[in-house]
């Protein structure tokens, strides 16, 4: 059982939970639904006391587990070894002993997986998620808590864990199950509560719900009508969960389209030289080099962009991340490219940044560009855009307008419609 | 002003380390010192050693900084120079120009061999490039006991080259050769545009990408300059100092590059210094064998403690 009231949580300069309260009774099943950033996973990780919240307050009874999305398993030592680091003290022992326990321990959560002698990095992905769970349940948590547990499972293998949740449930343990995917969460859960911005906003049984209203809730504010649209070039959105092929998409277009501008989704790896100046980051795309020309005209970039910088001659892999990203815009849209496509723009910028990159991608629309962006983040889609496509599993669904969109937008994204 | 004090640092340990080492044979290190230092610049027919030594460690060593700042690991310079060599010889009844050129083709073909490798196969040029090496030893040993093996018959050598290159005071004009080959390699570099789109490629091929360029063109391209450096270095030690070829011709030249160019962190200017560093090790190792029975081997030894104590300064910056 977990109870939380009033919990508020500042994570740099967002608030990612803002005044929550939340119970999860004993032999419960939780739903916490949301978009990326919604607040979930911290949410979680205060009830789990990974970390503190900054107000309110926790009540556990017992222990809770908090399962992670990613894996926090050893890859060089066997099943076995994995479930010893977790499981026992210092104490000499042989293999034989440590995997005749770990099939013990595996016996007794009742999940299925075989000979504990073989390492980690051989497993699958679905099996991985496996030893996750059997390192949490043997510690018999009076709360489990799953952070997108189903993303990288199999359908059988998602079948295979709903019904160790239920049975977990079932022995009087709380369960919180964070997912994006509504149909799941409809599924297996007694109850959902749907995050937004830090807060809840939707709360009921599974049996009063449906898809739609949830993914409305999720959503949110979709109705809303951007206001000063780019006329004269089109903006083209593509939406869509994390990890459903944008990043593919981008790399394709980089290939195919090598005299459009690229605004990759991650700058550190993809957009900067980090060791090389400002004026040689500018200057990459360029015919010619002369180290004179190249700092005159990086001096001016740093002026139109308001790039905040000692100068040309800086690192570029000393700016700020907003810097650096206005370094990369000087660069992709400075040759007025009749097509830009940008990934994930304005990730991890603060206000301001953002602002000025979306002033940035309207006016080269007006000046004519059509520019692709691929986003995760709606309100950013719904801002700027003339169509919006949605991505879903690598596929792209039909353009459709804003008004279409905001309707469709959510089922769509959830790969249920 | 870091890394050329951390260069300086290098140098300065390999001496000192050597001077102590040669103690532990009873000899004192001072004594030591001084031999090296007489027989490596104390003359004039030491100084031309050195610079005889310098010229292809130039040439070698600018071959690797030149691969190495685009990303490109070409440890294959021994055999570049091999072939070099080789080619050097066949064409020199061309002349010395034909005869260099086809030395500097020959390097670069061969290290191209590594580049096709890994772009089509992805076959690390790490592994493919030394391999190469081996190829290009036994391509040698065969040619001078087959082929190209001298009209006498008697030793397992070729004829001598029909050219030679032309003489300064005893330092023939390959160093005329090299140094401007260090100039352009700057240039090339650090002044124009392919040399900024080989820099980034180096320092990050994800950017370079996302950029527009053409990382697999700037890696061939990078292993081809490099290869053909490497290759003008055999052409060069061939027209201008042993006039045949033999089994040993190389002579570790290819692989002590790599110190030149780590000493040289990397800058063809800064690749003159280096090499005119190392061949004075190399001459004054030499010195020390004939004065004090001490194996020319330490010269290697040298380089050994030059790359360590850079390694070791490059993993302080690392972990800071």
């Amino acid at each position: 059982m977990i109870h939380l009231s009033h919990i508020t949580k500042t994570l740099g300069a967002t608030r990612a939970v803002d005044d929550v309260s939340l119970d999860v009774r004993n032999g419960e099943i939780v739903a916490l639904a949301g978009e990326n950033g919604a607040g979930k996973t911290t949410l979680m990780r205060i009830a789990a006391g990974e970390i503190d919240a900054d107000g309110g307050s926790v009540n556990r009874e017992g222990r809770a587990e908090l399962v992670h999305q990613h894996f926090l398993l050893v890859d060089a030592l066997s099943i076995a070894e994995n479930l010893a680091l977790t499981h026992r003290g210092f104490r000499f022992t042989t293999r034989r002993i440590i995997e005749r326990e770990a099939s013990a321990i595996i016996e007794s959560t009742g999940i299925e997986l075989r000979d504990g002698s073989r390492l980690v990095a051989e497993l699958s992905v679905g099996e991985r998620s496996k030893l996750e769970l059997i390192k949490a349940i043997a510690r018999k948590p009076s709360t489990l808590i799953l952070d997108e547990p189903t993303s990288v499972l199999t359908p059988n293998e998602t079948t295979e864990l709903f019904r160790v949740m239920r049975r977990i449930a079932a022995e009087g343990a709380a369960v919180v199950f964070i997912s994006h995917k509504l149909p799941e969460v409809l599924e297996v859960a007694d109850r959902i509560v749907v995050m937004r911005g830090g807060r809840v906003i939707a709360e009921s049984a599974a049996r009063d719900t449906n898809v739609r209203d949830l993914a409305n809730a999720m959503v949110g504010r979709i109705t809303e009508q951007p206001s000063d649209r780019a006329t004269a070039g089109r903006i083209t959105a593509i939406v869509g969960v994390a990890g459903n092929g944008q990043a593919e998409l981008a790399a394709k277009l980089r290939d195919e389209e090598r005299d459009a501008g690229h605004i990759p989704e991650d700058r550190t790896r993809d957009g900067i030289v980090a060791e090389m100046t400002i004026a040689e980051n500018l200057a990459l795309k360029a015919k010619r080099w002369n180290a004179r020309e190249a700092a005159r005209h990086a001096e001016r970039m740093i002026a139109l962009y308001s790039i905040r910088a000692s100068g040309p001659l800086q690192r570029a892999g000393d700016l700020s991340g907003g810097n650096q990203q206005k370094v990369i815009l000087a660069r992709e849209l400075d040759r007025k490219p009749k097509r830009i496509v940008a990934a994930e723009p304005t990730r991890g910028l603060d206000i301001e940044a953002t602002r000025f990159v979306h002033e940035q991608l309207r006016s080269a629309a007006v000046e004519g560009a059509s520019i692709l962006l691929i986003t995760s983040d709606l309100d950013e889609a719904f801002a700027l855009a003339d169509t919006i496509q949605v991505i879903y599993r690598g596929r792209l669904s039909d353009p459709l307008t804003p008004s279409e969109a905001a309707t469709r937008v959510a089922s769509l994204m959830a790969g249920v419609a | 002003m870091r890394r050329f004090a951390v260069a300086v640092i290098a140098a300065a340990a390999a001496i000192v380390l050597l001077a102590f080492s040669g103690a532990l044979f009873g000899h004192s290190p001072w004594s030591l010192l001084s031999i090296v230092a007489s027989g490596s610049v104390g003359s004039r027919f030491a100084l031309a050693s050195t610079l005889l030594k310098s010229v292809p460690l130039l040439l070698t060593g600018l071959s690797v900084a030149i691969a190495f700042r685009a990303g490109v690991w070409n440890i294959g310079g021994e055999g570049q120079f091999i072939v070099g060599g080789l080619a050097a010889l066949v064409a020199s009844r061309f002349g010395i120009v034909a005869s260099l050129a086809a030395a500097m083709l020959a390097g670069a073909a061969w290290a191209s061999i590594a580049s096709a490798m890994r772009l089509w196969r992805n076959a690390p040029e790490v592994l493919t490039t030394i391999l190469l090496n081996f190829t290009a030893i036994h391509l040698l040993g065969w040619s001078v006991n087959g082929p190209l093996r001298e009209h006498a018959g008697q030793y397992p050598q070729t004829d001598l080259a029909h050219v030679a290159l032309p003489e300064i005071g005893g330092v023939h004009f390959g160093i005329v050769i090299a140094l401007a080959a260090s100039v352009f390699a700057w240039w090339l570099l650090y002044r124009t545009a392919a040399g900024l789109r080989l820099r980034a490629t180096g320092l990050n091929p994800n950017a370079a990408r996302w950029a527009g360029i053409r990382v697999g063109a700037q890696l061939a391209r990078a292993m081809a300059i490099s290869g053909a450096a490497a290759g003008l270095a055999g052409g060069i030690e061939l027209l201008g100092v042993t006039h045949r070829l033999f089994e040993r011709f190389a002579a570790g030249y290819g692989y002590s590059g790599i110190a030149v160019a780590l000493l040289a962190q990397l800058h063809p200017l800064a690749t003159i210094a280096s090499s005119l560093f190392f061949g004075a090790l190399v001459t004054g190792a030499g010195e020390l064998q004939r004065a004090a029975g001490i194996s020319a081997g330490v010269a290697t030894f040298g380089q050994a403690v030059v790359i360590l104590t850079l390694i070791v300064f490059e993993h302080v910056r690392a972990d800071r």
